[in-house]
């Protein structure tokens, strides 16, 4: 859990999204406080350009929002990442459309501005490297922390793709990790 | 829950990550447009509510007037009570009942919508 504070009795995000499901903003509002990290996170490594992240993060959030009476319990960040993931889909969709008709399109660099410790630009570049369905997986499973089957639930993967993929890229990014940290 | 933990390195880095992230500008921009639409949405659901009751009330009293004028027998004009004077007392009594349920059930269901549906 992301922005808990220690000590404190904290209200779970089941109560919460109850809470949002009978209408109350301030509810709503602790649980994006809450999950605004993972969620952007997720947004930026997926798709890769910082400004593109944050409107899907937003877009995801706003559905979540109208969706808040669906949610069962069981683990929010990961509920609330498929919907991140879908928004995403959507948003490429959307921009495939686009760049269709405007070859003018330019596509923005990620934004590698705000100050990150050596290692996390290490984690970003190998993570680019990733073909897209194992960048995919990895991003869902080991950053947002997904089991394999509520990826292959969100993705529409076989489970065993999903093993798959993360697995081949959990060792891509050490190996490229490792070999960055000795040269 | 997640089962393999085999990569709780690279997962601690991600969350570090994301810890960065945490922008009270961003929170704002999420939960804007969410106040934006809170705020015409309970007006207008009573709105349409209370032109439908007004409607639902003013029509009560036009069923009654026409059931009056259509029973060929009433109590205060006739005292001897026909069988067939009795059955249109009672739909006159049932019609304003389905008007006043109606009516009740049109506010009850703006008043779970407001309560319940976000956004």
């Amino acid at each position: 859990m992301i922005g808990r504070p220690v000590g404190q009795e904290v209200t779970s995000d089941f109560d919460l999204a109850r809470d949002a499901a009978s209408g109350k903003e301030a509810a709503f509002e602790t649980l994006v406080r809450r999950y605004q990290g993972a969620v952007r996170g997720v947004c930026r490594r997926l798709t890769r350009h910082a400004a593109e992240a944050d409107d899907v993060a937003q877009a995801a959030f706003l559905m979540a929002w109208r969706k808040i009476g669906s949610y069962r319990g069981g683990s929010f960040k990961s509920w609330i990442c498929t919907i991140a993931y879908r928004e995403f889909l959507q948003a490429r969709r959307r921009k495939k459309i686009e760049v269709e008709f405007d070859e003018n399109t330019h596509i923005l660099a990620f934004d590698s501005s705000a100050a990150r410790l050596p290692e996390q630009l290490d984690l970003d570049r190998a993570l680019k490297t990733l073909p897209e369905n194992q960048r995919i997986c990895v991003v869902l499973c080991v950053a947002t922390g997904m089991s394999h089957s509520e990826a292959a639930a969100a993705t529409g993967f076989p489970l065993g793709t999903v093993k798959s993929h993360v697995n081949r890229g959990v060792a891509a990014l050490r190996k490229q990790l490792a070999a960055e940290s000795v040269a | 829950m997640r089962t393999d933990e085999r990569y709780d390195d690279l997962t601690a880095l991600f969350e570090a990550q994301d810890e960065a992230l945490q922008n009270e500008v961003f929170v704002k921009q999420v939960m804007k447009p969410i106040r934006r639409r809170s705020r015409w949405r309970a007006p207008l659901l009573f709105g349409a509510g209370g032109i439908g009751l007004g409607a639902a009330l003013s029509q009560i009293g036009g069923v009654w007037d026409a059931i009056k004028a259509q029973a060929p027998t009433s109590i205060d004009a006739d005292l001897s009570l026909s069988l067939d004077a009795l059955p249109s007392a009672q739909v006159a009594l049932d019609t304003q009942s389905i008007w006043v349920i109606a009516a009740a059930l049109m506010v009850l269901s703006c008043a779970v919508l407001v309560m319940t549906e976000r956004a």
